[in-house]
């Protein structure tokens, strides 16, 4: 595909940016940033979260104003201080929640406010269906066999944001395409067809900025990478040149010596057992038992019933048929209420929707669960909830005190919350679905070891992550999913990621 | 407390500080004991009814049915009344009037998975029907001193309402900011999924809220007929509007989740100086509901702008 892609060229930049700086109140979110983009280039963007990766690039998006350095684009300085600037530029940017209307199909979606009209401002609903078609063909997705008429909010996540994509490119010439962590929700299978998407638009010239956690990517697609630490450039270099050791101590400035800390401990008793669990749509016939002191990875792809799965036993959905058993006792969720009294804390994948109170504080959030334990007659006792988070806050090591209100915390640190909450309760039975899912790599060590310590105490996890590496590295046995089903069970030592992969699919294993 | 929450307060606050002061520059009658008092006895009923509707509002829901349900706890109270049962059996009867439309009202929302738009429009209709079937259309008049002490009376130099609705107010408080109940009622309305997986018994707690706002209503109901010695079938008419508004104004935001009852109460108290500001200026009626609804936008704007440039 990338055959007849030139090498980089060596006429002026399509992007300088130079001495970026932008100060929010009480913090200088970037300290002088440069970024230089060439044609065709796939520049990986890296850097913890609040590193200024997402600050940098709303300035290119217009959405920021700097306020101070330089900004050229084929080598002629701009002024950005608008979004639609920034669109007469030929900047793009798909951002991580993708911004679609769900009742309207895709063509509409895609020629959202640009559509063809006849005479009277009629939509030439003929002439929309063609122009999509063409431009699905155009960018490689006409395999998809998404029909320009499909409801998007028909559409898998994946398909959605190759829809994204058509809709940003299809707003005129576009010269430069930032992408936020496109691969965040996605298959394995859905990140080749979208590298295969990102390496045709480089080999016609775009130049593409690509924000990650997943360093595996950098390395498949990333042409140069530029780490950012701290609002301030630390190095830009050739994909080539770099080592993933060497990047993960660029971006943390710390030796993260090993990648997965995971410590085994040995097996206790059964916590855990789940018989026939089938619900219609999501989930067939799973059985599958937990123990004390293991951690037990769920891989699957996109859509296999991970979550479905999670929720059925976190009593957030109720089951068809099939028994749950807790300590070999039979039990039956009513609500997720009964789930938690049985020792069951569920760590959601979508923790601002499902997992916090985004306006609550830090302790009440922690305290949510614990409302009846800490209350007398219904009164919570003064500070109580202070008393209950602070200590576990403490441990975590939250970057906030129990007052502050959880929507200001980072992604790592409300994904603490969310453990806390569980932490502070009698929960023996955890169930983990992506939990490093957007957060900085310090912040994951610290979750896989505290996943050691839960083991070591005689906490039982369920591990749900679509990062294999993560699944493999953390995991005592490895449960494979596919279409709602258990395809594979796999031991730590026997689970690779061929295997795994191959079972995901649905190959017999 | 969130540190963001008093500055706000402090700014509706100050706004009604400044209004009085206008008011007090303006009309010299305005600043006096004797019509301030006058004032807050003839806030106490608004102020009384949108303290359900500030449960409500902070749980994510909406209550139009409470003026409907003021009309009917006091018709069945008055009725009651005139039967001649002793006033505590006819209190209960017309708290138990509101505080059962309330649950119905919560029943159907959190059992039934309907709006609460839609249901308590429904109750708003249901209730206001109910008190005039009940009373064949007519006003019950007429009652005995020992019951319209409630709002003739005085304690010291302060009218009976005003006392009521000090103590609503200050249990309402204590609930809402120092009981499960209460932080539950934020936490539903700030996100309702992630407070039910956090094992809070959703469909319970919302009935209740629902159920609060009814009892509120019921309160007004006997301020409301004490002060009138009558129990009217189309008593409470915009009541509803009244509430929200105090509510809006206060700081409550309507996705909920967010607000404090003092800011209700501030809320309330604003429209209250306005009206009887108006009314000292000899300020026509017509124009009154003008000024009052550009007061109600201008407050809310100005949150708006608050809040924006917090984020």
């Amino acid at each position: 595909m990338t055959a007849g892609a030139p090498a980089p060229p060596v006429n002026a930049p399509v992007l300088e940016m130079r001495g970026i700086r932008k100060v929010f109140p009480g913090v200088v979110a970037l300290d002088g940033v440069d970024l230089t983009l060439h044609a065709g280039d796939v520049h990986m963007l890296l850097g913890e979260n609040g590193a200024g990766k997402s600050t940098l690039m709303k300035i290119l998006s217009g959405a920021y104003r700097k306020d101070a350095g330089e900004i050229r684009i084929n080598g002629g300085p701009v002024d950005i201080s608008s979004p639609g600037d920034a669109l007469a530029l030929g900047i793009r940017v798909i951002y991580q929640e993708l911004n679609l209307v769900p009742h309207l199909s895709v063509a509409e979606n895609i020629f959202l406010g640009a559509a063809p009209t006849r005479a009277l401002g009629i939509v030439d609903w003929r002439r929309l269906r063609e122009q999509t078609t063409q431009l699905l063909r155009d960018l490689g997705l006409e395999s998809l066999t998404i029909d320009p008429r499909t409801p998007v909010a028909r559409l898998g996540i994946a398909q959605r944001q190759l829809v994204e994509i058509a809709k940003a490119l299809a707003r005129g010439e576009t010269s430069i395409l930032v992408m936020d962590e496109p691969t965040s929700s996605l298959t394995s299978r859905e990140v080749s067809q979208l590298f295969g998407l990102i390496e045709r638009l480089a080999s016609r010239g775009v130049a593409i900025v690509y924000i990650t956690h997943r360093l595996d990517e950098v390395f498949r697609i990333g042409r140069r990478i530029t780490v950012l630490r701290d609002g301030r450039h630390v190095t830009t270099r050739a994909t080539g040149d770099v080592t993933v050791p060497e990047l993960v101590r660029l971006m943390a400035n710390r030796d993260v010596t090993e990648h997965f800390p995971k410590v085994r401990v040995e097996r206790g008793p059964e916590l855990l057992r789940v018989e026939h669990v089938t619900r219609r749509g999501a989930l067939s016939d799973i059985s599958f038992s937990l123990h004390a002191g293991e951690v037990l990875g769920i891989a699957g792809l996109l859509g296999a019933g991970r979550t479905e799965l999670a929720r059925v036993i976190a009593g957030a959905d109720r089951s068809e048929s099939g028994r749950l058993a807790v300590d070999g006792r039979d039990v039956r969720f009513g609500g997720p209420g009964d789930a938690i009294a049985c020792g069951i804390g569920l760590l959601p994948e979508d923790r601002k929707a499902h997992g916090l109170v985004a306006g609550l504080t830090v302790a009440r959030n922690v305290a949510l669960p614990h409302g009846r334990r800490l209350a007398r007659f219904g009164v919570l006792p003064r500070r109580c909830e202070e008393a209950l988070a602070k200590p576990i806050g403490d441990d975590l090591r939250v970057k906030a005190t129990p007052t502050q209100a959880v929507r200001l915390l980072s992604g790592g640190n409300q994904q603490k919350v969310v453990l806390a909450k569980w932490l502070a309760g009698d929960v023996r039975i955890f169930i983990f679905d992506e939990p490093t899912r957007g957060i900085d790599v310090g912040a994951k060590v610290e979750i896989y070891n505290l996943m050691n310590r839960l083991t070591a105490r005689g906490a039982g996890i369920i591990m749900i992550s679509s990062e294999l590496p993560e699944l493999l590295g953390m995991s005592d046995r490895v449960l494979v999913m596919c279409r709602g089903r258990v395809q594979a069970e796999l031991d730590a030592g026997e689970a690779t990621e061929e295997r795994v992969l191959s079972a995901a699919l649905g190959l017999a294993s | 407390m969130p540190a963001g929450i008093p500055i706000r307060q402090f700014g509706t606050a100050i706004g009604l500080i400044v209004l009085c002061g206008i008011l007090w520059i303006l009309t010299p009658h305005f600043l006096t004991v004797a019509n301030l008092l006058n004032v807050a006895e003839q806030t106490s009923i608004n102020a009384i009814v949108a303290v359900g509707m500030t449960f409500v509002i902070l749980s994510g829901g909406i209550d139009l049915s409470v003026g409907s349900i003021v009309a009917f706890s006091g018709v069945v109270l008055g009725s009651a009344l005139a039967a001649g049962q002793p006033l505590p059996i006819a209190l209960a009867f017309g708290l138990a009037t509101g505080i059962g439309c309330g649950l119905a009202n919560g029943a159907l929302i959190s059992w039934g998975g309907l709006p609460p738009f839609i249901v308590t429009l429904g109750t708003m209709s249901i209730a206001r029907g109910a008190a005039l079937l009940f009373t064949e259309g007519r006003p019950i008049s007429g009652f005995s001193p020992s019951f319209r002490v409630l709002a003739t009376g005085r304690l010291a130099f302060i009218p009976a309402p005003v006392i009521v609705m000090a103590v609503v107010y200050l249990v309402a408080h204590f609930v809402l900011t120092r009981t499960t109940f209460g932080r539950y009622v934020y936490a539903i309305g700030g996100n309702e999924e992630a407070t039910r997986l956090s094992g809070v018994a959703i469909r319970f707690h919302k009935t209740m809220v629902y159920a609060v706002s009814g009892l509120t209503s019921a309160i007004a109901a006997v301020i409301l007929t004490a002060r009138l010695n009558s129990a009217q079938p189309i008593a409470g008419m915009m009541y509803e509007l009244d509430a929200i508004a105090a509510t809006v104004i206060g700081g409550t935001s309507l996705m909920g989740g967010d607000g404090t009852l003092a800011g209700t109460l501030i809320g309330a108290l604003i429209m209250g100086v306005l009206r009887n500001g108006l009314n000292l200026l000899g300020v026509s009626s017509f124009l009154q509901q003008i000024v009052i609804g550009g007061v109600i936008v201008v407050a809310v704007l100005l949150d708006t702008v608050l809040k924006r440039n917090r984020a």
